[in-house]
């Protein structure tokens, strides 16, 4: 009988955590905010993969404006990445894999903020065109210390999910990462058990 | 409820509840495999997906002829050595020299709006324009490179003596900036379908014939401190730069052609 040996090693190891800081085993609050965090970084994905497919040529001149790539990359660099954006997006909304999703993101977001930081660093006049547009732009108007806050903070969501990717309302809930029932969290602890008090 | 009754209920579920984790803990590897596979796949699909709902949408450039569009007038030309179209009668009194490339939109509107006066007084004989197509936007198309591809086109199709309707055709059929442009192929059909026969035209086309001499003027043009335009940045070149008898002229002014032919005494 080898499972239900696993289980009994396992399973207080499991629940020790959230006892020995005094919370509830759930962490309900922390579970919602996470949620929160998951839906604005789904958003921010979302939003910025639409407005990037919606003007592919838009999307390659910005792209191009960066002046990191040569140029047999950008093409198909600027063609996919909306669709990067965009799956990122879905698979944060609906919280599938939301660590490995999250890490994904972190890197997506890090080249992002190495494209800009360098850009302001040669002295290139650019729009990030983060969220679509971009390209070459007046040397008054870039916006370098902005876009870089604004990317800093999305960094900061996903960053949130790879440290602690457990959230209500997600596949992964549902399908029990995490947990200590594969039945997924409703956000309500009333009805499920408390281990480890008996 | 008694306590007794809760406690039992509690041991009860708790039981249920590690016979679920041993379940679910059996079925981790297979779990984590799933969600893998999910992200995988929807990424996969996404970006598959995408990259070729876009290329099919792609309007820009196209994958048909190019449309041709009859100059407002015809007028002879000359390739010189360096690349330069001389368009009309070397006699003229006005010198206009035009720096345009086929991917600016700027040079687009200037073509719109200043297309017909120009070649109508060329072919009057009141002005020659020396064309210098230059490929300053070549990282702007999508692949890059058509600015280069064009401008080497229309110069083959001036020595043969073609260039003003090959030239309108560009213009009016202008690809977006960060588009597909126009291919060799597209390029050698304009061609024919202006009129150039023989295989020269597509030996030059396709050979990037003037080449070259199109990066030595953009050079030559880009370090020419008459041609720099006063910016944010400091001086810069830009296209489209006009000048009249060597003089840079503000394309603001409406009138700029009408008071060039007018100081030169032909009214």
């Amino acid at each position: 009988m080898v499972k239900p040996l696993l289980s009994v090693r396992r399973y207080p190891r499991r629940v020790a955590k959230p006892m020995a800081v005094g919370m509830p085993a759930r962490w309900p609050v922390g579970d919602l905010l996470g949620t929160l965090v998951r839906f604005g970084l789904a958003a921010v994905w979302l939003v910025s993969g639409t407005l990037k497919a919606a003007d592919p040529e838009k999307t390659y001149l910005a792209v191009q404006a960066f002046r990191l790539l040569p140029d047999a990359l950008a093409g198909p660099v600027a063609a996919a990445l909306p669709f990067v954006e965009l799956g990122l997006g879905v698979l944060v909304l609906f919280g599938v894999g939301t660590r490995v999703v999250a890490v994904l993101s972190c890197l997506v977001l890090l080249a992002f903020v190495t494209g800009i930081a360098q850009a302001w660093a040669r002295g290139l006049s650019i729009d990030c065109g983060c969220f679509g547009g971009g390209g070459e732009v007046a040397p008054g108007q870039t916006r370098y210390p902005q876009e870089l806050a604004r990317d800093a903070g999305f960094l900061a969501l996903a960053v949130w999910l790879v440290v602690r990717p457990r959230s209500l309302l997600s596949v992964d809930g549902w399908l029990g990462v995490g947990r200590r029932t594969p039945a997924g969290d409703d956000g309500d602890d009333r009805d499920e058990p408390v281990p480890a008090e008996t | 409820m008694g306590g007794a009754e809760r406690t039992a209920r509690k041991r009860k579920q708790t039981t249920q509840a590690a016979r679920a984790v041993a379940a679910a803990r059996g079925g981790n590897d297979r779990r984590n495999v799933i969600i893998g596979v999910v992200i995988v796949v929807v990424m996969a699909v996404a970006v598959i997906g995408g990259v070729l709902y876009t290329r099919n949408n792609s309007t820009s450039g196209g994958a048909g002829d190019i449309p041709v569009t009859t100059a407002h007038a015809q007028y002879p030309t000359k390739v010189e050595d360096d690349g330069t179209v001389v368009a009309g009668n070397d006699a003229a009194k006005v010198t206009v020299d035009v720096y345009e490339d086929f991917l600016c939109p700027a040079c687009g509107s200037f073509e719109k709006i200043y297309g017909e006066q120009v070649e109508k007084a060329v072919a009057d004989g009141k002005i020659k324009v020396r064309y210098h197509i230059l490929n300053l936007l070549d990282r702007y198309s999508n692949p890059a490179g058509y600015s280069l591809e064009a401008a080497n086109a229309a110069i083959a199709a001036a020595s043969t003596g073609k260039f003003p309707d090959f030239h309108a055709s560009l213009f009016a059929n202008q690809p977006k900036e960060g588009g597909k442009g126009y291919t060799q192929d597209q390029l050698v059909k304009l061609g024919q379908a202006v009129g150039i026969s023989g295989g020269d035209f597509e030996a030059a086309v396709r050979g990037g014939k003037y080449n070259e001499q199109i990066k030595k003027q953009l050079d030559a043009a880009s370090n020419n401190p008459a041609l720099q335009r006063e910016s944010a940045q400091g001086k810069s070149f830009g296209t489209p730069t006009i000048t009249v008898n060597g003089t840079m002229i503000d394309l603001q002014d409406g009138d700029w052609l009408k008071k060039a032919i007018e100081q030169s005494g032909q009214g």
